[in-house]
């Protein structure tokens, strides 16, 4: 430490992951607490999650130090809307799929949302596009490899 | 491009392979299998399919895999189908181990039985050098000290694991007391058998055949109420003087609230699959063993299989 | 001698030409239908079974080495070129293989790949023909304890892909280990942080954490840079094959490659993951570029690349030998075996030795077919890089997904896939490594698992550890592997103090 002047600034990101750190070994260790059966012989289910939650703990904790020392590095300004628009995309996408929108559906969105989100501006043009991708590995799927994809409206013209 | 010409030879291949020349028949049934592909059920599923198609019994059979949790999520599934009379699910003694064992909200009684498909027999082995020659010499073992006698199997509260409970029961020991191993895969449990690690093993006979007639182990006993035709030298735990029988059936199920007319349509295509030729071929190719029981003489075997294992399960301490 | 004369004979068999045009359409489809993601060897075999059902047993059997190993070079492609491993054992490929192929050495790569398979094919074949009997011997010996020596070795080695920061790796590791808790305990049947989602209980499946974490996380994480630090694509730069420093740089991976992963491959619970990972970790200490490590070093896919695929003539060895299938992708052999009424096991080479020497030198040429059709092919494959951006992105995405829906089509298998990936942009955020996190995921249970078994047959006493000279071979080992890079550490500071 050569460097005489440390900026005492806490750095956020760093407690946020301690902070998870910890409630995720506080959960571990609770539902090891809470298994009603141990095994007869040798090491029971709870042993190793013991030894994982307090693995756990040492490393939140060591995060803690590390935000009021250096911090962990401090990432580039991001494109929020990019990001939105993707996730906006994968959220669509399961929705689709549980609200049983089926898969060639499904895969439009997920493609022109993507595609949107990496800057292209033709919504319509993608969206199409991937209606056909989604066709395309849907009928694959189903008549070749005898797999079957969730199945919507859409797919249901094609029986 | 270059993608899209091979999977058209693909097509090619694939029709090539799977022309099937029967009449078209009028059923169109919706087959699941509660386990991913590749699996036993899904074996038994995509074998009826195929049987079913070929000897014109459906017009379109279509298998879909319903993963998850020992099959039960694929049950939730089919009980949710209520009165879908075109939905069938491949299931077996497993799935009522994985229903307790799970504490899954959803039960075998809830659905439409239809029939038991196959059975196989289980086997109890020892490696060739091991001092145990029978299974009463085993059953003194365990009855002397059940932590020393480890067994190897499968899953845990799978059929393996359910038979060795059943053993130390029969023969008189604390079932909750055995030492059982279970391994993924029939694989690894056989290798730790011929590696000598275990004291017995438990498997499905198919499994552990080639082992045993190569004589690398030793079937003390089968599970099962007679002698098998292909293993005539190992006796059933029966004969000597265990009172234990025990079978890893396969069958399949319907939707509930079916109609008496769709139940009747499902029961009878099942039993014109299990009458057919390309059927008894599937068996023989793949091993099985016939074990047909129709409508409601199987639901009352299933329902007494159900309290079998339910019992054996609290026996042995995996529920509570 | 008699071996030679046998495979000799074999050869005359696969050499047929109905037999050779089995194993060429084998070869075909495994490779079509092993490039979709999530559609590993083990489904693409299962998948096409009902295809060779027609044939008879030679000819089906040729078939299906053609398509077990075509599905294996299908799953690295995809781990290169779109950085989504499509099954556990492509994971270290695609660490440095898909880094190469943004770099526009695309070409290299999956040329290391194929001929890195070939060889590592080649010689494990061999293998498989002269050593399988000798080898299956120790491999049933190798008991619990074994196993989990061998696993804590992987584990130490593991710190190779922790990138700059210990406490980063650890913490990504962690996470995985803590993940691989999740689901029914495979000892004792309880389920363990499932909190009541039926769906938790089979576990984390390990290719929704590889593909969310690497190609979900990486589109997102390239999206949000886009504005500020556009990610450049090359498809190709510099030469589209393999430079002569190329091959000097990969013959020697291949070879140690292959030397962790026939041996571990024959291993009935050895898998394909733990020699593909001390291959990578070899390969980075090995290297004398250590630099590009993490950018695209071609040793990182060579070595993986060639472990993947000796192991994968390793599982062939009990189960050939012994009827033991290894591997999903075995077992489902063994049925292909059976539908004959055939059992593999130590009768078959007596009963039917036309068979088994017929089946393995159909090995050795549908090694030599896949070569021959995958090099052209290399080719064609980097162009998919050339198309633009965002259609690029999308399309990964879209093939994520369809791998996961195909396999497991729940929307809360697709939630997690997602929520991965989201983890997986935070995570390249603030420059923790994700791949220690598939690792933990993958190597945490196997080891939790062989340490209670161990336990288990000893009745709680741990000594079983050190007693046996195979577990207390492995655990010096990891003990070395441990402390080496602390001592040298040390010796350099004592050397640069006496200068």
């Amino acid at each position: 430490m050569a460097n005489e002047t440390i900026t005492r600034r806490i750095d956020r990101p760093a407690l946020v992951v301690a902070a998870l750190l910890l409630a995720s070994a506080g959960l571990v260790a609770n539902d090891a607490s809470q298994q009603t059966i141990v095994s007869t012989y040798g090491l029971g289910p709870t042993a190793v999650p013991y030894v994982v939650s307090i693995c756990l703990a040492i490393l939140g904790l060591t995060h803690v130090v590390v935000a009021f020392k250096d911090g962990i590095p401090t990432p580039d300004k991001a494109d929020t809307g990019a990001i939105l628009s993707i996730v906006a995309g994968l959220v669509g996408l399961v929705a689709c799929i549980a609200l049983g929108g089926g898969f060639i559906l499904a895969t439009a969105l997920i493609f022109a949302c993507t595609a949107r989100g990496m800057g292209r501006r033709a919504f319509a043009v993608d969206f199409a596009i991937g209606l056909v991708l989604g066709l395309g590995i849907f009928l694959v799927f189903q008549k070749l490899l005898t797999l079957s994809l969730p199945a919507g409206p859409l797919e249901h013209l094609f029986f | 491009m270059l993608k899209s010409i091979l999977l058209r030879s693909a097509v090619t291949a694939l029709a090539l392979a799977g022309l099937t020349t029967a009449a078209f028949a009028q059923l169109e049934l919706k087959l699941m299998a509660p386990a991913s592909p590749g699996g036993g059920w899904d074996g038994t599923a995509r074998s009826m399919q195929q049987a079913m198609m070929a000897a014109g019994i459906a017009k379109s059979v279509q298998v879909t895999n319903v993963t998850g949790a020992g099959g039960t999520i694929g049950l939730s599934q089919l009980i949710n189908a209520k009165g879908d009379g075109s939905q069938l699910m491949v299931n077996g003694f497993v799935m009522i181990g994985a229903i307790i064992l799970n504490k899954s909200p959803v039960n075998l009684t809830q659905t439409t039985p239809i029939a038991r498909l196959t059975a196989e027999a289980e086997v109890i082995v020892v490696p060739t050098d091991s001092p145990i020659k029978t299974a009463k010499d085993l059953a003194d073992r365990v009855k002397a000290d059940p932590a020393k006698v480890t067994w190897a199997g499968g899953s845990a509260g799978g059929t393996d694991h359910i038979l060795a409970a059943l053993f130390a029961d029969a023969v008189g020991a604390d079932a909750k007391k055995i030492n059982y191993i279970p391994f993924s895969g029939g694989g690894e449990a056989l290798a730790a058998m011929l590696g000598g690690r275990v004291t017995a093993g438990i498997s499905g006979y198919g499994e552990f055949e080639g082992q045993i007639k190569a004589g690398k182990l030793r079937a003390i006993a089968v599970s099962s109420p007679k002698r098998l035709a292909n293993a005539p030298d190992a006796p059933t735990l029966k004969e000597q003087g265990i009172n234990l029988e025990l079978l890893n059936w396969r069958s399949v199920v319907a939707a509930p609230g079916l109609s008496a007319e769709q139940q009747k349509t499902l029961s009878d295509a099942v039993e014109k699959l299990v009458k057919s030729k390309e059927w008894a071929e599937i068996l023989k190719a793949r091993g099985w063993d016939d074990a047909y029981l129709g409508g409601a003489e199987f639901a009352a075997f299933q329902k007494a299989e159900q309290e079998r294992v339910s019992k054996v399960m609290h026996d042995v301490g995996l529920v509570k | 001698m008699d071996t030679l004369l046998a495979l000799l004979h074999g050869f005359t068999v696969a050499l047929e030409p109905s037999k050779l045009l089995f194993c060429l359409i084998g070869v075909f489809l495994g490779t079509a239908v092993g490039v979709l993601p999530g559609i590993g060897p083990a489904l693409t075999v299962a998948l096409l079974l009902p295809v060779t059902f027609k044939l008879d047993p030679a000819g089906s059997l040729i078939m299906f080495a053609g398509i077990y190993y075509g599905g294996m070079y299908g799953g690295s492609t995809t781990a290169i070129l779109l950085n989504a491993p499509g099954e556990s054992a492509s994971l270290a490929t695609a660490l440095e293989g898909s880094k190469m192929a943004k770099a526009g050495r695309g070409g290299p790569a999956l040329a290391t790949a194929a001929i890195g398979s070939f060889v590592a094919g080649t010689i494990a074949t061999i293998g498989l023909a002269f050593l399988a009997p000798w080898l299956v011997e120790i491999a049933v010996h190798f008991g619990p304890w074994d196993y989990f020596g061998l696993m804590i070795l992987a584990f130490v080695t593991v710190s190779a892909t922790f990138g700059d920061s210990p406490l980063r790796g650890l913490t990504s590791l962690f996470i995985g280990i803590t993940l691989g808790l999740i689901g029914i305990d495979k000892l004792t049947g309880q389920a363990r942080l499932t909190f009541g989602v039926p769906e938790l209980l089979n576990g984390i499946e390990v290719t929704t954490l590889a593909v969310g974490l690497f190609a979900v996380g990486e589109a997102l994480y390239v999206a949000s840079q886009r504005a500020h630090a556009p990610e450049e694509i090359i498809p190709i730069k510099g030469s589209l094959w393999m430079t002569k420093q190329d091959w000097k740089r990969s013959w020697a991976p291949w070879l140690r490659g292959t030397a962790f992963g026939f041996p571990i491959g024959a291993l009935p619970a050895g898998g394909a993951e733990v020699p593909t990972f001390l291959s990578y970790s070899t390969e980075r200490r090995l290297c004398k570029y250590p630099d590009e490590f993490g950018k695209g070093a071609i040793e990182g896919v060579a070595g993986p690349e060639a472990a993947n695929n000796a192991s994968a003539a390793g599982t062939l060895v009990p189960l050939l030998t012994l009827g033991l299938p290894t591997s999903a992708t075995a077992a489902i052999m063994l049925a292909g075996f059976q539908q004959y009424g055939l059992n593999p096991g130590p009768l078959l080479f007596a009963e039917k030795p036309d068979l088994v020497w017929g089946l393995i030198a159909s090995l050795f040429i549908a090694n030599v077919m896949l070569v021959i059709i995958n090099l052209p092919l290399i080719g064609l494959w980097v162009k998919l890089l050339a198309i633009p951006q965002p259609w690029l992105y999308a399309g990964i995405l879209v093939f994520a997904t369809m791998g996961t829906l195909a396999v497991n089509g729940s929307p809360v298998e697709l939630t997690m896939l997602f929520g991965f990936g989201y983890l997986g942009y935070l995570m390249r955020r603030y420059d923790y490594p994700v791949a220690p996190m598939v690792v933990g995921l993958i190597l945490g249970p196997m080891a939790e698992a062989q340490l209670r078994r161990a336990l288990q047959i000893s009745l709680g006493d741990p000594m079983i550890l050190l007693e046996n000279p195979g577990s207390a071979t492995l655990l010096g080992l990891s003990f070395i592997a441990l402390v080496a890079p602390f001592v040298m550490k040390g010796l350099d500071k004592f050397k640069a103090a006496e200068d």
